[in-house]
């Protein structure tokens, strides 16, 4: 018993925090840096400058990204109940995570792969080389480290906003600070949540710096 | 080899702003050609338009067999770059991969790399100097070291020619001395030919053949080596050839003489004293001007001689040194 709760409670509540979390990081991870990808070679001097495309992109991009999180939620409802049958769990808070924190990552993606293809898009392409292999085989791979710094970071913006979506009924950790902390006035219960969320954002930054570290070569 | 006929080529991005503007030049085969400009002279569109990174507006351009590069397909243009080896500046390399890998990228982009491939990549590496770097990682080698890396990775696919975009200027004077030898050792043994594009007239002289000078999209001044050193003609050509050391404008200005003569002595003569035994010999005096060793291993002199001239030509000729006049 911590502050008249269960260890077992705070372990579910961790246990949907993380799940939220990794899985919404992987489909963000996947979904980002197609997109990402498209805007970087879409763009003025890209492998397949489109101004159209790249202008249609970017502005959806910046927009899902200006609106804040919660009314994000609110927003999808209609569409979250659609897809996975109802708006509560945290099941039900994946759509709204993974579209709110693709456009974040999407960002990202595309500085990395311009800092990387300023130099070696050309090189890759005097090679004879398709333009599909110079992006596959060379800008990409290049920018791994950097593309997965970008993941650690996002990853914690990710953590952040399960908080919101726990508040209004998506569980984890953030459900139990918002529901016995504030509804219920137990403080207490609301500190070790917050010291959980806390170690959770230092353990994904951790394991983000040690992958980076590996595979960048000094 | 290389062949341009007028052409012409405009930014469209950057408002209009001209990159080449009515550029013919022929590049012959079995020749080191050098291309001189201060940035924004064109040069870099230049070759640029060579390996088909970018199209021209106006005239026509040959590499090889194929003519007008404006009209080729997909296929034949990615064909064509890989008979163009590129060099550039020494930051080119995938950090992520080792020497080796680097050398084999042109190949491993394309399709699985053989074993065949892999022997000849190392035969690069050892050609290179850098026998024993092969699971080294750039960022482990010097800058040097890793243009050296650049180079053999522009051989993997045997090119027929080689582009060397700026390939030393982030190279100290001594590296870059070193570096030009082997592209010029490189240049013999593979039978390739050299495009080497460089805002810096050392370059030049150590090792082209040919110059190019370009400004402002134009080419301004073109010719064999010692007729741009000796007879820059251009103020741009003249500022360049300041830059070594061989100012023959400024020694023009300075003595305003009709007595200068500017001998050049092959690397043969150099044990023999021509100009101690002529001045005893015709018993003359002749002030020195200048004196230095140019490029190709050529000593050059500028003499004043005021009397019993066509008697020291004699001489000199005799003894096969070159003679021209300063004028």
């Amino acid at each position: 018993m911590l502050f008249n709760l269960e260890i077992s409670e705070y372990l579910k509540a961790l246990l949907d925090t993380l799940y939220m979390t990794i899985l919404s990081t992987v489909f963000v991870f996947i979904f980002g840096l197609i997109l990402g990808s498209i805007l970087y070679v879409t763009d003025k001097d890209g492998l397949w400058e489109n101004k159209t495309i790249y202008k249609t992109l970017s502005i959806i991009t910046s927009s899902l990204r200006s609106i804040p999180f919660l009314i994000l939620i609110v927003l999808l409802i209609p569409f979250t109940r659609i897809i996975i049958g109802t708006i509560l769990g945290p099941t039900a808070a994946l759509p709204a995570l993974i579209i709110g924190a693709t456009p974040f990552y999407a960002r990202l993606v595309e500085n990395s792969l311009h800092e990387i293809g300023k130099t070696l898009q050309e090189t890759g392409l005097s090679f004879g080389a398709k333009k599909s292999k110079v992006l596959t085989k060379i800008i990409i791979p290049e920018a791994l480290p950097s593309l997965l710094r970008g993941i650690t970071v996002t990853s914690i913006a990710i953590t952040g906003y399960t908080s919101i979506a726990g508040a209004i009924g998506a569980g984890g950790l953030g459900n139990l600070a918002y529901l016995y902390g504030y509804a219920r006035n137990k403080i207490g219960v609301t500190i070790i949540a917050t010291l959980l969320i806390v170690l959770l954002i230092l353990l994904i930054q951790l394991i983000g710096d040690m992958v980076v570290k590996k595979i960048t070569i000094k | 080899m290389i062949s341009l006929k007028n052409i012409s080529k405009k930014y469209k991005n950057s408002g209009d702003e001209i990159a080449l503007k009515n550029v013919s030049i022929d590049f012959k085969k079995g020749l080191i050609h050098g291309i001189i400009g201060i940035s924004g002279a064109g040069k870099s569109t230049l070759i640029r338009l060579i390996n088909t990174l970018e199209t021209y507006d106006e005239g026509n351009l040959s590499v090889f067999e194929y003519t007008d590069l404006k009209k080729l397909n997909k296929e034949s243009t990615r064909m064509l770059r890989k008979r163009i080896g590129m060099i550039f500046q020494t930051d080119h390399l995938l950090s992520r991969k080792t020497v080796l890998e680097n050398v084999l990228l042109p190949i491993s982009i394309q399709r699985k790399h053989t074993l065949e491939d892999i022997n000849y990549a190392k035969d690069l590496l050892n050609e290179v100097g850098l026998k024993d770097y092969h699971n080294r990682y750039p960022s482990q080698l010097s800058g040097g070291q890793r243009q050296r890396v650049g180079i053999a990775r522009a051989l993997i696919n045997r090119p027929e020619l080689l582009i060397c975009d700026e390939p030393t200027s982030a190279l100290d004077v001594i590296t870059t001395a070193q570096i030009l030898t082997l592209i010029k050792t490189i240049s013999k043994e593979h039978h390739i030919d050299v495009l080497i594009v460089t805002h810096d007239m050392l370059v030049i002289k150590e090792i082209c053949d040919t110059v190019t000078v370009m400004q402002n999209g134009e080419i301004v001044e073109s010719g064999i080596l010692d007729d741009i050193l000796f007879k820059a003609k251009h103020p741009q050509t003249q500022a360049f050839v300041r830059e070594v050391g061989l100012d023959l404008s400024y020694i023009r200005k300075l003595y305003n003489s009709k007595d200068l003569l500017l001998l050049k002595f092959d690397e043969s003569l150099v044990q023999e004293n021509i100009i101690a035994d002529m001045i005893n010999i015709l018993n003359i005096d002749i002030s020195i001007i200048y004196a230095n060793i140019t490029p190709h291993r050529k000593g050059i002199m500028v003499i004043q001689a005021e009397d019993k001239q066509k008697e020291i030509i004699d001489f000199l000729k005799d003894k096969k040194v070159v003679i021209d006049y300063v004028v």
